[in-house]
């Protein structure tokens, strides 16, 4: 089974390691939760 | 001010997945994490479920500062942090039509709205608990940012405590401070932010300044498989190697960048932060960067500074526009320590150089020789940085 990571929080930091650690490794399962509507804005 | 928040935001959720093969759920809350059995339990529409994992990373964030102060979960008391907050204020205003704001805190964030209340024609007012205007820059820098606000008409308050609010019908009419009330139909705190780690603490991961999660370079907490990351987290200072806490979103960013490098089987440290930051009042560029001359000495190192004035560009230019440098070095070695600059158009992005020469352990010297560009468009054959860096050597 591939490993799995769990992201909570999809602002920039979150996303930011989310996106860096599947485009190395993309036999990773990662999923991020987020509590907001909106994930990743570049405010 | 963008005038469409879509514009705002960088990828969609369905983006994340078809593009990138993330799979990303708004509207869950991650309500607790269980380090024993490796799961979080996650509160959406559809109930609560567990979710395990080999490995996790916080990014909680942070969220704004907002003091107990009786009357502040008012209608028309505002903080900025989201999209949403700014939306909720852009709709405010066009339901109500204020016509007197009131920030409070005079930071980056205090300016910044600030100034766009003002431009929508608001009468402007900014209370500051301090003696000076943007805190994190010496008094004197920040001087030429209270007369760029007064050029703009915002009134500046200095050394102004507030108590409470004066509330009619649920809606604010006034801020109450120590000296008095000043009248606001609309008040914006800008009093920074603090970590939310509230669900890294129950989970007994440990904290540290401001509440912070405690992170190695490489971004892991001090409990197996947790990495945490962005404003949650605890930075070091490069300069002076201490702790500190910066909730900034380049760094953010590239801690973001690292840990995924490290889930991803590199080994790659987070090098820390020099508290680099940059904003504009009007037409008027502030940035910083490192130490300031009373930070060195709260560290223990014996540091000079220097303050020059200089110009943007040659000064046969109609835009010309002076600009301040100061500059902060140790004393022993002539290693720059961080810098300061107000001025015009051009001027506010020339703290690259500075952060870079004290990210490299550059000394004063060492700048002078810096062959930077030059042709009179841009500036004097002596970048005001050098010039700076000059009068610095001069004087060690």
């Amino acid at each position: 089974m591939s490993k799995r990571i769990v992201v909570i929080g999809g602002d920039g930091a979150g996303m930011s390691a989310a996106s860096q650690a599947k485009r190395r490794d993309p036999s990773l399962d990662i999923i991020a939760f987020e509590k907001g509507a909106i994930v990743s804005y570049s405010a | 001010m963008v005038d469409n928040t879509e514009e705002l935001i960088a990828r969609t959720p369905e983006e994340f997945k078809s593009r990138l093969g993330i799979a990303v759920r708004t509207h869950h809350e991650v309500v607790q994490i269980d380090r024993s059995r490796q799961r979080v339990a996650v509160q959406g529409s559809g109930g609560t479920m567990w979710e395990s994992y080999d490995e996790l990373v916080i990014a909680t964030g942070s969220v704004p500062i907002v003091p107990a102060w009786p009357g502040v979960d008012s209608d028309g008391i505002f903080t900025v942090k989201t999209l949403e907050n700014g939306r909720a204020i852009r709709d405010y205003i066009e339901q109500y039509h204020p016509r007197h704001a009131v920030v409070v805190g005079a930071g980056y964030i205090g300016l910044e709205m600030a100034e766009n209340l003002r431009h929508l024609g608001i009468e402007t007012t900014i209370l500051e608990q301090n003696g000076q205007v943007m805190p994190t820059m010496d008094a004197d820098m920040a001087e030429f940012v209270s007369d760029a606000l007064k050029g703009l008409g915002v009134r500046v308050h200095l050394q102004e405590e507030v108590v409470g609010f004066e509330v009619y019908r649920g809606r604010v009419q006034a801020v109450q401070t120590r000296h008095g009330s000043v009248p606001g139909d609309l008040v914006v705190l800008g009093l920074g932010v603090r970590p939310q780690t509230t669900l890294a603490q129950e989970a007994g991961i440990p904290l540290g300044v401001k509440n912070a999660i405690r992170v190695t370079p490489y971004l892991m907490t001090e409990v197996p498989h947790v990495w945490a990351v962005g404003d949650a987290t605890q930075t070091l200072h490069q300069v002076t190697g201490l702790p500190s806490y910066v909730a900034l979103a380049t760094v953010a960013n590239k801690q973001g960048r690292i840990a995924g490098m490290n889930l991803s089987g590199a080994s790659i440290a987070f090098p820390g932060v020099l508290g680099t930051a940059i904003t504009r009042v009007g037409s008027t560029e502030v940035a910083r960067t490192g130490l300031t001359l009373a930070e060195a000495s709260a560290a223990g190192i014996q540091a000079i500074e220097t303050r020059i004035q200089a110009e943007t560009k040659l000064g046969y230019f109609e835009d010309v526009s002076p600009m301040t440098v100061k500059i902060v070095a140790e004393v022993s070695s002539g290693r720059i320590l961080g810098g300061q600059i107000v001025g015009g158009s051009g001027s506010g992005k020339r703290i690259d150089t500075i952060a870079t020469a004290v990210s490299a352990k550059m000394t004063a010297t060492q700048v002078v020789d810096l062959d930077l560009a030059y042709a009179p468009p841009f500036s004097d054959v002596w970048d005001p940085v050098q010039i700076a860096a000059r009068t610095l050597v001069s004087k060690i």
